[in-house]
Order: C-alpha cells, then structure tokens, then sequence
C-alpha cells in the first residue's frame, strides 16, 4: 500500500469498531511497543558505556533536535535549514526565563516549547507559501535573519560573547522539590525520562492521521491536496510541533553548558542537525539517535585533535548521497535483513522506515 | 550627497549580488540542479585573488586568472562527482553541495587560517574621483563599470551565441538538446563552471572592498538565495533587479540603521513573500 493510500485507510479506519487493536497488537507497535523498549534500555545503557553522562546528555539532547529534523525531512519530506532559529531561541529564552524572571526548570522549558511553537509556525506560515527548493533556500534565509536578530539584541543576548552563567534551577512541581540536577548524571537521567517522552510522542504522530496525510504530502502533494487535505495547514503544523520539540532541546542545551552561546542560532548549527539526521538515515526514528551519537561521539574524539575534522563531515554527507541513501540505520537495517534472510517487516515504497509508519494503519 | 554615495554603493554591491545570483540561476535553469556551495566558491574566489595578489603583487593578474580557477575546480566537481546525482531529487543536491561547501570551507581555514583576511585597493584606482562637490572612491567606481560590462558580456553570451542558444534550449527541455546531437554533458559541466566561475569573479572583485574570511560562504548564499526568492529562479532579469534592490536596501540602511542593514535584506524578502508569493517576476 502507498503512502497516500495509507493516509485514506487511516482515515476511514475510525469508521470500523470491529477491528478493535487487540493487547498483543498494541504491545507491538503501539507507543510503548515496537523500539520503545530498546531505546529505554539503551538510555540505561548510554552514561555507563560512554566516557560521561554529560556526553550522553548532550547526544540525547542533539537527538532530540535530529527526532524533530527528521519529523520534518523524513516524514513531511521538508528540508528544514532553519532548525537552529528554533534550537537557539529555545536556548535564549528559557535562559532569560531562569535568569530575569526567576522561572523554576519546568516553566522555563514550557516557555521554550510554546515559544518555539509559536516561531516555527510563524516560520513555516512564510516558507510554505512557496514549495520544493524555494522553500529550503527561505529557511535558510530566515536562520541569517534569526542570527542578525540575535546579533543585534546583544543587550538580551549577550551577542558574540553568549548568555554567561545559565543556571540550571532544581526540578520542582508545584513548589515541592523533586530534584536537584547539580550533578551529570541527575542532569542525564532527567534529560532520558524527557527523551524517552519525546521519543514516544513523535512516533505517535508519525502513526496518527496526521503523520500518515504529512507522508501523502511528501509523496506527492498535488494529490494529497486534490483528496481534499489542506496540505500548507498540515506543514505549517508539522513545522510547529518540529519546532517545539527543537527549542526544548535547546533549552536543555542551555542548561547543561551553564552557557548560551550565538553558535547555538547560526546556520552551521542548522547544518549540524540536518547532517545528523541524514547520517543516521532520514524517515526512521532510532537513525535519528544512532545519527546524534555518532556526529557526538566522533566530533568529540577528533575535535581536540584535528580542529578541521568537519572535512569529515563533508565527506560523509557526500559519501551517504552516493551510496547509503537510508543513513547509518539504513545500512544497519540492510544487514540484519540479509543475516535474518527475510525482508518482511520492510516498508513497501523502499524507505527505511523501522520506526516510522508500520504498514498497516494502527488506528 | 550622502545618499547619492550610498546609492553608488548600493548599485556596486546589487552588481556583486547580481553576478552571484545569476551563476545561480544560470545552473539551475539548465541543470535543474541547486548549488548550496555556491558561496564557499565565491568566498574562494576572494582567496584566490589574495594569495595571486600576494604572489604577483599585482590584482589584475588575481582577477584574471583567479575566477577561471574556480571555474576549472567546478568544472572538475561536475565530471566527477555532480553529474552523478542530476537524476536524483532536490535534496540530494542540497546534501552534496553542502558537503562540498563544507569541505571547502574547511580546506580554507587549512590553507589560509581561521581569521580574516583583507586585500589593498589595486593600483592606479586607490584614489576618489571628484565631481564638483562629489568625492567618491575610484575603485567603486570601477567595480559599477566593470561589472556592469560583465553583465553585458553575460547577456551577449547567454542570448547571441550558439553556446547561449544551446543553454536556453536545454533549459526548456534537455533530452530535446542531446537528441539533436549537442553532447549534453559537456554543455552541462561548462555551464555549471560558468556559472560557479561568476561567483568566483564576484568573490574576487568584492575582496578589496569587503575583505574575507573563512566563513563568508554562508552569508553571500543567505543573501543569494533572497535575491532568486525575490527575483525568481532561472531569470536574468530577475537576477539583476533583485541584485539591485537588495544591494540598495543593505546600501542605505546601513545609514538610517547600521546594525540592522543585514536584517533588512531579509525583511525584503519577507515583505515579497507576503505581497508576491512567487517573487517580484514570477509567475505561480
């Protein structure tokens, strides 16, 4: 079945009480079946197997951005080079939150989430006007004004220096301390319980209507729009939830430097989050974290040696063009398919999608 | 007179604007293909024209001789590796592109260090020009003449020669052009050079001006990309108006506003985006 088709079935799926989900069918692909098991126990895994928590922090918070880049890229077939407004913004404003305001940790990282919300829909209201590579190059345009914005404001920014001394405020719900998240590892397992939330979240969007009309939307907009889907609404709301999801990463990034520098606003760091979802594989979820793991890991092994190692980079991106178009998952997914023999869970239309939409509807 | 000054100046940058944007346009519209390295090969050019300089001691042998090396490294980019992904969709050529303008810049800061750079105004044009009461630097001066032949050359180029025939009709339909016996891909790898040369020509004739450093290649493809999204992709015209407006709009608010002269490009292309949904020239 195609995708569009997909996106019709879930439709009229509703429609069909008799086909209840039963238990077992859940447990396997329902929001807490399918890889959701395997990603939780690789974030028990992750502090004790890496040299740090704080490493492992930072590759769950940059495979939070890369979920939400691939949401986008992979799903809605929209390449976004405007992540880092949302990343940046999210960094900015929750730290202003915590640093004027006296915000408690939830409330600065709700304010980044809405905030980011609210940007990217307005981002995405202007880039959907126009389509295909006009769009691309409009989100790439808006991240230069985002930079010039921050650049700009230096008073609330702190411009080319970054916002110094973020704190990282205690968790607390409703005035009673839960937390305190001073340590690496304390900082890891909050930043894992939120991981493990978005994580969930995501694949839950990408099995709704919603996700099955935003992959009939890449396939072929013409006619998911001719079957009556208002498509801009659909990418102007994917780019509101991507953005959400971006600027809650960028809050905790914040949080965890202490430090919210420029970078985190500037096109590179757009580039970044689109090449780790490309690396991982584009249009499956655990790419997206085998894909910031691997940009983390390697970027901090070579970077103290060989300051250029973005040469690198360069290459790989290349290299996945012309022969790994499924990303690192993909290449992972072809082997165990040829170890196992069978092909038979793969996704009809030849994308690798492990843990994006199952081929039968779930609703 | 001080708007006069900076409407010069706005008409030198839009002409810098334009030859980037044009190279741009020219490749998309013949080989329907996107360049995100666009500007890493601009910001080559300004270094390539330091080190000739530097060399020679001399900035008309770096203009010469500067652009048509960057030209000869597209060229050289196309044959192996670009011509590969034609058949690919868009994305792809965004993915590769902006791998090879990442290793470029990379190469660069290897080569000729992190930090900027900046390149004497050539002999014989360092001075101003004064007309009546009106001083204004040689060299901009030159830049607006110069470049202006260029554009010229480019449209003689492009509409009189059999070369620019074969351009436009391959952009209306390629397999056509092949059909009829023209070798294709070599058409196609001269056109992608022409084009990243005239980002080279631009890097090189905006490097006295403006300097260089390593990570300019972002920036100019910012500022390209507003004015193919105002002008519309595969218009030459539209490049040259486009060029324009947003090099006086920067010009002159760079004296109303200095700090946000940059955020005005882009308030442009806002601005367009909400009025014309499909560029000043474009049709839906």
């Amino acid at each position: 079945m195609n995708a569009t088709g997909q996106a019709r079935a879930a439709r009229h799926a509703p429609e069909n009480p008799g086909q209840g989900r039963d238990v077992f069918a859940y447990l396997r692909s329902g929001p807490f079946g399918g890889p959701t098991p395997a990603v939780a126990a690789l974030l028990v895994l992750m502090p004790v197997a890496l040299p740090s928590s704080t490493m492992a922090t930072e590759i769950l918070i940059f495979a939070m951005a890369t979920l939400a880049c691939n949401l986008l890229l992979g799903y809605g077939g929209l390449l976004s080079f405007g992540q880092a407004i949302f990343f940046g913004a999210g960094a900015y404003l929750s730290s202003l939150a915590t640093m004027h305001l006296g915000a408690g940790l939830l409330p600065a990282l709700l304010a980044a989430v809405v905030s980011g919300a609210i940007l990217a829909a307005l981002v995405g209201a202007l880039a959907v006007r126009r389509t295909g590579i006009y769009f691309v190059m409009m989100t790439l345009a808006f991240n230069q004004t985002a930079y010039f914005i921050a650049y700009t404001l230096s008073d609330w920014t702190g411009g080319d220096n970054g916002l110094l001394d973020v704190p990282r405020p205690p968790l607390t719900l409703f005035g009673a301390a839960l937390a305190d998240l001073s340590t690496a590892t304390s900082y890891y397992v909050f930043t894992a319980v939120l991981f493990l939330l978005v994580f969930i979240a995501v694949r839950r969007v990408i099995a709704s209507p919603f996700g099955s009309t935003l992959i009939a939307v890449r396939e072929n907009e013409d006619r998911a729009r001719a079957l009556g889907y208002d498509t801009r609404n659909f990418k102007i709301t994917a780019f509101a939830l991507s953005g959400a999801v971006t600027s809650l990463a960028g809050a905790l990034y914040a949080m965890l430097l202490n430090f919210a520098p420029l970078e985190n606003i500037q096109l590179s760091m757009s580039e970044n989050i689109v090449i780790m979802t490309v690396i991982g594989g584009t249009g499956s979820l655990l790419g997206s974290l085998l894909g910031a793991g691997a940009w983390v890991i390697i970027s901090d092994m070579l970077a103290e040696i060989w300051p250029r190692w973005q040469i690198l980079t360069g290459g790989a991106l290349i290299l996945i063009v012309l022969f790994l178009r499924g990303g690192l998952w993909g290449g992972v997914e072809s082997l165990m398919r040829r170890f196992s023999g069978g092909g038979a869970h793969h996704a009809p239309d030849g994308n690798p999608d492990d843990a994006g939409p199952p081929p039968q509807p779930m609703e | 007179m001080l708007y006069l000054f900076q409407v010069l100046n706005g008409l030198g940058l839009g002409m810098i604007y334009f030859l980037i944007s044009a190279g741009l346009t020219i490749i998309f519209g013949l080989l329907n293909f996107v360049n995100f390295a666009h500007g890493a090969f601009f910001m080559l050019g300004g270094y390539l024209c330091w080190s000739l300089t530097e060399l020679t001691g001399n900035f008309w042998i770096s203009l010469l001789a500067g652009p048509p090396v960057v030209a000869f490294l597209a060229w050289a980019a196309e044959v192996t590796l670009i011509r590969r992904i034609y058949r690919l969709p868009h994305t792809f050529h965004i993915l590769v592109t902006v791998g090879i303008a990442l290793i470029l810049q990379e190469t660069t800061i290897m080569i000729w260090g992190p930090i900027g750079k900046s390149i004497p105004v050539p002999d014989g044009l360092q001075g101003f020009v004064t007309l009546w009461s009106f001083t204004y630097p040689t060299y901009r001066l030159f830049l607006i003449a110069f470049t202006s032949l260029i554009g010229f050359a480019l449209w003689y180029l492009l509409e009189r020669t059999r070369f620019g025939g074969l351009v436009r009709a391959g952009s209306e339909s390629s397999e056509m052009v092949a059909l009829l016996g023209t070798n294709i891909h070599r058409l196609f790898a001269r056109t992608f050079a022409l084009g990243v040369g005239l980002a080279g020509l631009a890097g090189t004739l905006s490097a006295p001006i403006r300097g260089i450093h390593p990570f300019m290649g972002p920036e100019v493809l910012g500022i390209a990309f507003v004015v193919v999204v105002i002008g519309g992709m595969g218009s030459f015209t539209g490049a040259l108006l486009g060029g324009l407006l947003v090099g006086l709009v920067q010009s002159l608010m760079s004296t109303i506003w200095p700090e946000g002269a940059s955020l005005m490009i882009y308030g442009t292309m806002a601005a367009v985006i909400l009025l014309r949904p499909y560029g000043l020239f474009g049709r839906a």
